[in-house]
């Protein structure tokens, strides 16, 4: 849990993105870690997977497609102003979290059934708008970079 | 048991707390995401927690991969439009996008 809280706080800080892509990925390795102590096996494993595997890829990707020489100038205050505000962060948190967490509604019935028939039963619904999301992203990526080749072509002929 | 939740779900708070810190700060476009991916990191650890603890793991696991589908959907249309936008402008710069500012 502390490393996954410091590799966060890394990736939030550090200037070169490529390091903070890969702290980033450090972390969900983190709480796939803790998923799987909590038993959170499919959890676990699609963390590792998708998570630290194909979004790092795809942030590393990015990266290296925009790769230009201006730096990007940040806040110069960073290092002074991220510590206060984590304080007060932390702070808050263990004033609020005891009162805010007796109010969770107890469940009625635990649940009975396997991972694959919650999935497929009870939550069939989410499944229909995971496939439309994933449409929807594949169509939005795929016009981005179509409209970009036909800029790259008309320039051409110009 | 209770005092796991309250370490887990203290933890997911100190991580959306970080990502909205790091939307609010940053002007770095792929630092904004980071800050995203953060948010969505702290949720999926909030969700196992409380679902290991009120004895509902497999329903929470089932949120959190629809969660995870959805964020790597977001990331990926993000990251094209950043992309899109570092041809035109030469910058991730996040302040250099004026251009419908009126």
């Amino acid at each position: 849990m502390i490393g996954l809280v410091v590799f966060s706080i890394l990736s939030v800080l550090v200037h070169d993105l490529l390091k903070a892509a890969i702290s980033l990925a450090a972390a969900s390795i983190f709480l796939a870690l803790l998923f799987f102590r909590m038993n959170a096996t499919y959890a676990g494993v699609f963390e590792i997977s998708v998570v630290a595997g194909l979004i790092t890829v795809l942030f590393i990707t990015a990266i290296a497609l925009t790769r230009s020489d201006e730096h990007v100038q940040e806040s110069k205050y960073h290092l002074l102003v991220f510590p206060l505000f984590f304080l007060a962060l932390v702070i808050i948190d263990i004033l609020v979290m005891k009162n805010l967490l007796g109010k969770i509604p107890a469940v009625t019935s635990p649940e009975t059934g396997t991972f694959g028939e919650i999935l497929w039963k009870e939550r069939s619904f989410d499944l229909i708008g995971q496939i439309g999301v994933i449409f929807a992203g594949v169509l939005a990526v795929l016009a981005l970079f179509r409209s970009r080749i036909k800029s790259q072509q008309g320039g051409k002929h110009e | 048991m209770n005092n796991f939740l309250i370490l887990n779900m203290g933890a997911a708070a100190l991580l959306i707390g970080i990502g909205i810190y790091c939307l609010l700060t940053m002007k770095n476009m792929v630092k904004l995401l980071i800050g995203i991916e953060i948010i969505a990191k702290g949720v999926t650890l909030a969700l196992v927690a409380t679902g290991m603890t009120k004895n509902n793991l497999m329903l929470a696991q089932s949120l959190v991969i629809s969660v995870i589908v959805v964020d790597v959907a977001v990331i990926a249309t993000a990251l094209a439009i950043i992309i899109s936008i570092n041809r035109h402008t030469k910058s991730l710069d996040v302040r250099k996008l004026t251009k419908l500012k009126g």
